[in-house]
């Protein structure tokens, strides 16, 4: 009898620390996260399976849906391929129903608020260099800017996201190169109630005149006194080397001492953390 | 137990109590076109995610109803968090005489690992839509530091829902664990410079500490001597940040990445500094 208890409990016992270990395991299992259909090919097989250099056609018959795709295309293309937009635009920039297309995209992106994607077509449309997509531009600049919406750290989020695509279509504007716009460029750059589109403007414009003297001392009665220092702000460009880039910023900190920041002030220091994380596995291979 | 131990311990029991009640989301109707084109660069890699959860220290619970069971839909919280770590790890283009930091940078910035850039952290979530994020350092000392991501990352309709802005809310939270590490103050507006004041037109404002290309080795960006000739502020290393995506991230990260990257990085860059704008970046050529 003492045998066979001794037995029940033994047997119960192990079923118990069995299902206890079975429990933590499906637990840590859980833990993991998980998913139907992923992917076990790594990104550079993805990649080098990508056709490139193939943009959409942009056909004038069927305007809206060619230039649809062509955005799609363009958002997901890369740098190399930059030429290849470049050239379809160019000879898009004959057909204003395409034009008229690429505005619309533009609106119902914006509408929708899918930013990244009015981008897109912002920068395409102001690539096109032409008078009607201009014109677009610079009513689009000129729309007045939402006072109601999310506060972040008293920064109006809808003011924000709208502010950021009038940069993109002032840099559009400017690229075009033309007396007019030029004007419209200038007047923004110190009349927009935008901080972000004033900036973009006065680096649009400079930039665009090869950032000659001759520029900044037209530009310059247009920009707000207290906004002086955007005339001489320091622009990193892709491909430029390092010694260009310091030498600017070495010549930008020596016109304007008033830049430095004074020194950060320390605060009491906190304990040591006593657990700290120690996860170093190398992330796996691209 | 002191008394401010006792009240954060009720308020830990409290805020479990709300917290087992509250189920909402972010908006979990679409992801973003940058989003999109990022994620056609790996079609969900596996490998990848079930890596990334733990080295951004990522707990289940609080991801459970945000994908962490279907991590492939990139509508959701976490492929999206997972989807901008992919870009930070894998992306930049680390070219010693053109970017401003390299990915040892980022990566030990974003990551879970406590490092010379920061005590260990992890990353959560919070349903708030009036921050991007949050830094919240450890109370006890066996505790972990976190950093909450917040729906204005991930709504699809809110500008920086994309993985550039995102992965640069890593760098922002993840320079406020670096300010505790080495115990500097910047201020109690949110952990930043109360404003509007200079050229800041915010109410959270950082300094510039203006550096070179080259000033700093890759990996060494924590370096600071105490003094502004040697430092950096958050919103610094997030604008440096963008600007790298924008600028000198690999040859196949798509433009739309790119363009957004460079949006907010010269957004920020105008409006968050008290000592004059930031670098501005990305090409002002519109394509």
């Amino acid at each position: 009898m003492q045998r066979n208890k001794w037995r029940v409990f033994s047997r119960t016992g192990t079923i118990v620390v069995t299902l206890g270990l079975m429990s933590g395991s499906v637990a840590v299992a859980q833990d993991r996260p998980t998913s139907e259909k992923p992917s076990d090919i790594p990104p550079s097989r993805v990649i080098a399976g990508r056709v490139l250099h193939s943009p959409p056609k942009l056909d004038a018959a069927d305007a809206r849906k060619s230039v649809n795709a062509f955005i799609t295309w363009a958002g997901e293309s890369i740098v190399e391929e930059q030429n290849d937009a470049r050239r379809a635009l160019a000879s898009a920039a004959k057909q204003p129903a395409l034009i008229q297309a690429f505005t619309e995209d533009i609106l119902e992106s914006h509408k929708s608020g899918d930013t990244s994607r009015a981008l897109v077509g912002l920068g395409l449309l102001g690539e096109m260099r032409t008078y009607d997509g201009a014109k677009f531009l610079v009513e689009f600049v000129r729309m007045p800017l939402p006072d109601k919406g999310t506060v972040i750290e008293g920064e109006l989020q809808e003011e924000a996201q709208q502010a950021r695509l009038q940069a993109k279509a002032i840099a559009g504007v400017a690229y075009l190169r033309d007396p007019e716009f030029d004007r419209e460029v200038m007047n923004q750059a110190g009349a927009h109630p935008s901080v972000i589109v004033r900036a973009e403007a006065i680096s649009a414009f400079l930039w665009n005149r090869g950032d000659t003297l001759e520029a900044r001392k037209e530009l310059e009665p247009f920009v707000r006194k207290e906004e002086r220092l955007f005339l001489d702000r320091v622009r990193r460009v892709s491909g430029e080397g390092a010694d260009a880039f310091n030498r600017k910023l070495t010549a930008y900190l020596k016109a304007h001492p008033e830049v430095q920041a004074p020194n950060p002030e320390p605060k009491e220091p906190r304990p040591p953390e006593e657990k700290p994380n120690t996860f170093d596995v190398t992330p796996p291979k691209f | 137990m002191n008394l401010k131990q006792g009240i954060a311990l009720m308020s830990s029991v409290l805020a479990f109590g709300l917290a087992t009640e509250a189920g909402a989301v972010c908006t979990q109707t679409a992801a973003s076109n940058a989003d999109r084109a990022l994620w056609n660069t790996h079609g969900c890699w596996q490998d990848f995610f079930l890596w990334q959860y733990q080295a951004y220290g990522l707990r289940s619970g609080d991801w459970s109803n945000r994908g962490w069971n279907d991590a492939c839909n990139v509508n959701l919280e976490f492929p999206k968090h997972w989807n901008a770590s992919y870009l930070l790890t894998y992306g930049m283009a680390d070219n010693l005489s053109q970017s401003f930091h390299g990915t040892s940078d980022y990566r030990a910035t974003a990551e879970a690992r406590s490092s010379k850039f920061h005590d260990s952290l992890y990353h959560s979530i919070t349903d708030r839509t009036d921050v991007f994020g949050t830094f919240t350092p450890r109370f006890w000392p066996w505790d972990t530091d976190r950093v909450e991501t917040a729906c204005p990352l991930y709504n699809p309709t809110v500008s920086n829902s994309n993985p550039g802005s995102r992965a640069g809310d890593y760098m922002h939270e993840g320079w406020h664990a670096y300010f505790d590490k080495y115990n500097f103050n910047n201020g109690n507006t949110g952990g930043h410079r109360p404003g509007p004041q200079g050229a800041c037109t915010i109410n959270g404002c950082d300094y510039f500490y203006f550096h070179g290309i080259g000033a700093y080795a890759f990996g060494a960006m924590w370096e600071n001597n105490g003094t502004a000739s040697r430092f950096h502020s958050p919103n610094q290393v997030q604008v440096e940040f963008l600007c790298d995506v924008a600028d000198q991230s690999q040859w196949w990260i798509p433009l739309s990445v790119r363009q957004t990257a460079a949006a907010d990085a010269n957004g920020r860059a105008a409006s968050r500094f008290i000592n004059g704008p930031g670098y501005t970046c990305g090409s002002p050529r519109p394509w």
